[in-house]
């Protein structure tokens, strides 16, 4: 229902960035600790103090400038908009603060909106700082030594090394279209034909490609299976993995202990 | 492209298709969960247990799909993979940023699900909502619906949906439905009914005429998926045709099942992963 409008191009560089001493896996497992926390504790205190902790965190790995760029675009339209449907029309509210119109502030609408606002952003900004700091290759190679499908690590790297690099691809088949005599004219059809004009060269060129690409992969042994051998180094330590696993022992009982009074509630309720 | 001197990639065996039908069972478990669940406390602010129930329910889908499905795709499929994300994230992208009320987010996985089949438009939707999060983590929660849409397009292509073009919108628009029915408990749930840009609107005006927040979002999305997979089903097809034969014919599903109307291919029916001649 929500959708991005955050670029790749800023995940990109990711890979620059300095992962420093920290296994991939537990920036991943502390990620996913502070986004349980956010989902099972439903406060504000939780909420303000995961935001804050992912904060200074991406300000120790020096990403915080990335981070607070590429959350605000997108918590700030999700905020704009949750303000506008919760604040503005919210029927179940009963205390009125401000009638203009059909609009109807009120103090239970606000909170609400609040709530929600505050708990998407903390998501948002844990989730993000994460994707920010990682490397992706160690990640994929970090992800490949523990038996995860090499295809999910082709893919996820494929895709996001793809992403970063076909806006530029589309800046040339546009500049190529102009200079065959492309003029985009005002109104829905002339955008529409100046889109269908991009975007079908676009699709053909890597379509193509991906063929290419999979007799390649096929002749190097990609769809045999096995492990896989990986020259990326991956930094670890004993008291990572140690901290790796309690963190996400908790984590696995901390939702459990929501998880199955909430599906047994249901479930006896189903049975009366 | 399979030649004497690789071995075969591994096909499905029983227990691939159970970690597959355990992920659906998974997927079924928890929108029965959610929509059992949900009246009682959406409007007293974001709670506990509906929104760790639908992501965890939802990971452990995720994960026994992949697990049942990514070793059994064929490498064509695998490489076309990447592609379907980015124009998935190419296209939203630029839709999300008008004021239209469709998303156009889905045109690479549907096309994927076109050309390869059900099985691997799920995994397409998937990968696709997963690489997405590393821009924006408010889609991840949506994934399921993503991989609904891969797997119904699929299916559309299995029974010739693709091959009698007017067709296509109607298989969109069953499509539609089923990914707003998914997809307007989780925006209730985990995001409290909030959507951007013109659903957003179609939720506020809705919750102006009094309707409750579950009614409101459930109009938002079928207001905004019906017209927006109609157009991305049309869209996908077009681009199915629009391509070289070469391209498509690489496809066994496309031979097997003559996903695409014209002459019967010779090489139909041939082993998984051994091209066509050129058309």
């Amino acid at each position: 229902m929500t959708r991005p409008e955050a670029g790749p191009a800023a995940l990109a560089s990711s890979g620059r960035t300095a992962s420093g001493r920290l296994n991939p896996l537990t920036g991943l497992v502390l990620a996913g600790s502070g986004a349980v926390a956010c989902l099972a504790w439903a406060s504000w205190g939780t909420w303000a103090a995961v935001l804050a902790a992912a904060l200074v965190v991406a300000a120790k790995a020096r990403i915080l400038r990335r981070v607070v760029a590429a959350a605000s675009v997108v918590v700030v339209p999700f905020a704009v908009w949750a303000l506008v449907i919760h604040g503005l029309f919210f029927p179940e509210g009963r205390t009125v603060l401000v009638v203009v119109g059909p609009a109807r502030v009120t103090s239970e609408g606000l909170a609400y909106a609040g709530a929600i606002i505050l708990r998407t952003a903390s998501l948002v900004v844990v989730m993000l700082a994460f994707s920010l700091w990682v490397r992706v290759p160690t990640l994929r190679a970090a992800l490949v030594r523990r038996g995860v499908p090499a295809q999910l690590g082709y893919v996820l790297a494929s895709a996001l090394g793809l992403a970063a690099a076909v806006g530029e691809r589309l800046r040339r088949i546009r500049e190529a279209q102009e200079a065959r005599g492309l003029v985009v004219r005002k109104g829905p059809g002339g955008r529409i034909l100046a889109a269908r004009l991009q975007v079908v060269p676009l699709v053909l060129q890597l379509v193509d490609e991906a063929g290419e690409r999979a007799a390649a992969l096929e002749a190097r042994g990609n769809a045999l299976p096995g492990r896989r051998s990986s020259y990326v180094d991956e930094p670890d330590s004993q008291l990572q993995r140690v901290l790796r696993w309690t963190l996400a022992c908790v984590c696995a009982v901390v939702v459990a202990s929501v998880v199955v009074p909430a599906v047994a509630g249901v479930l006896a309720g189903a049975a009366r | 492209m399979s030649h004497s001197l690789t071995v075969e990639a591994p096909r499905r065996s029983p227990l691939r298709t159970t970690l597959t039908a355990l992920g659906a069972v998974a997927v079924v478990a928890t929108y029965a969960f959610l929509i059992v669940s949900q009246p009682a406390d959406v409007a007293n602010g974001p709670t506990a247990a509906s929104a760790l129930v639908a992501l965890t329910g939802f990971g452990i889908a995720m994960v026994l799909l992949f697990a049942g499905i990514l070793p059994t795709l064929p490498t064509t499929t695998l490489a076309l993979i990447p592609v379907a994300l980015v124009l998935n994230i190419v296209l939203g992208q630029f839709v999300g940023s008008t004021l239209v009320p469709i998303y156009l987010d889905s045109i690479g996985t549907v096309l994927v699900g076109f050309l390869a089949g059900s099985a691997a438009g799920a995994a397409t939707g998937l990968l696709s909502t997963l690489v997405w999060s590393f821009f924006n983590p408010t889609v991840l929660p949506f994934a399921a619906g993503a991989a609904a849409i891969g797997a119904l397009a699929g299916l559309a292509a299995r029974f010739g949906v693709v091959r009698r073009f007017y067709l296509v919108p109607i298989a969109g628009v069953v499509t539609g439905f089923v990914a707003a029915a998914i997809s307007a408990p989780i925006a209730v749930i985990v995001f409290g009914g909030t959507a951007t840009g013109a659903t957003g609107a179609v939720i506020a005006l809705f919750r102006a005429a009094g309707q409750n927040l579950v009614q409101s979002v459930t109009t938002g999305a079928f207001t905004s998926d019906l017209p927006d997979k109609l157009v991305t089903f049309s869209v996908a097809a077009a681009l199915a045709y629009a391509l070289p034969r070469r391209s498509t014919q690489r496809f066994e599903f496309v031979r097997r099942h003559r996903v695409l109307a014209g002459p019967k291919q010779a090489a139909a029916g041939r082993p998984d992963g051994e091209a066509a001649p050129a058309a």
